[in-house]
């Protein structure tokens, strides 16, 4: 049992060393993962997170309008769960690729990897980091669409 | 008993294709009372109208050339696809999801958004009440 425990704990920390909490909120789950990938409040920080709720009916060339209480509730859940670490340092933008960290992590991936149709950018995170939904980035995880494991 | 069977049969059918529950009921009241008060000559919604504004081209809020059949499909009664994420959207029409149409917070959510994505500018009462009339049919 003691074993079981350690070995729990340490595949829980390992995850913790390239993941964030997952996104668990369910209205944020039902507004903002319907139309795109969850993507986990640390990822942003909260002056970034105030952006995105303050300009929802401008969202990245689309109209993600909410009414005025689902879109209170969801920027303190964002706000409360927002980044301030390495994740964030410097990125005040709306936009988590870019932020001197992402780009350092993904600047090796060729850019015919990113842009064939299975994945189409850098903002589609499921689709080579597979367990991302879990809020883990591990490499270990990691799987391009034809491409295979990131060695 | 025949008789009552075809009486049976006629309410289903008619819950299958009238369609809207109590709730979205009173949203069509409240579109057709402000489709008159702006058109003293209207005279109710049309599914056909709706077809047209559904699957015609506008240029949308992005400056290019769209429909709501470029994420919903021109089948409604199958998957769509977010044309900005590629992320999957399931079936509009009620027939293939009982979700669909039931939840008037839902609904006037999404027109109030997907009117200003594809036309560049919110619906009038007729059109949301015209499409409206056309998803319900699907």
């Amino acid at each position: 049992m003691k074993k079981v425990v350690l070995a729990s704990v340490l595949i829980a920390s390992f995850a913790w060393c390239s993941g964030v909490p997952a996104a668990t909120d369910p209205l944020y789950q039902k507004e903002c993962a319907s139309c795109h990938f969850g993507y986990q409040p640390a990822l942003l920080n909260k002056a970034s997170w105030e952006k995105v709720m303050g300009s929802l009916s401008e969202h990245f060339g689309t109209d993600a309008s909410l009414g005025k209480e689902d879109s209170q509730a969801i920027l303190s859940y964002l706000v409360r769960n927002a980044g301030n670490g390495k994740i964030t340092t410097g990125n005040d933008t709306t936009r988590i690729t870019l932020s001197a960290y992402f780009k350092r992590k993904h600047r090796e991936v060729p850019l015919k990897q990113i842009l064939q149709k299975e994945v189409g950018s850098l903002s589609n995170c499921m689709a080579c980091h597979t367990t991302a939904d879990k809020g883990s980035y591990s490499e270990r995880y990691i799987v391009i669409p034809n491409y295979g494991r990131w060695e | 008993m025949k008789r009552l069977l075809f009486v049976v049969g006629l309410g289903f059918a008619g819950l299958h294709a009238g369609g809207f529950n109590a709730p979205m009921q009173a949203y069509m009241q409240e579109l057709t009372l402000e489709a008159k008060s702006v058109d003293g000559a209207f005279s109710g919604f049309d599914a056909k109208r709706g077809e047209s504004l559904f699957t015609t081209k506008h240029i949308g809020k992005k400056g290019t050339e769209v429909s709501c059949t470029t994420c919903h499909t021109a089948n409604l009664k199958n998957n769509g696809q977010n044309s900005n994420t590629n992320k999957s959207i399931l079936p509009l029409a009620p027939s293939a999801n009982a979700q669909r149409l039931t939840d008037v917070k839902e609904v006037q959510k999404w027109l109030r958004r997907n009117f200003n994505d594809v036309f560049a500018r919110e619906g009038t009462a007729q059109e949301k009440g015209d499409v409206l009339s056309y998803i319900i049919t699907q």
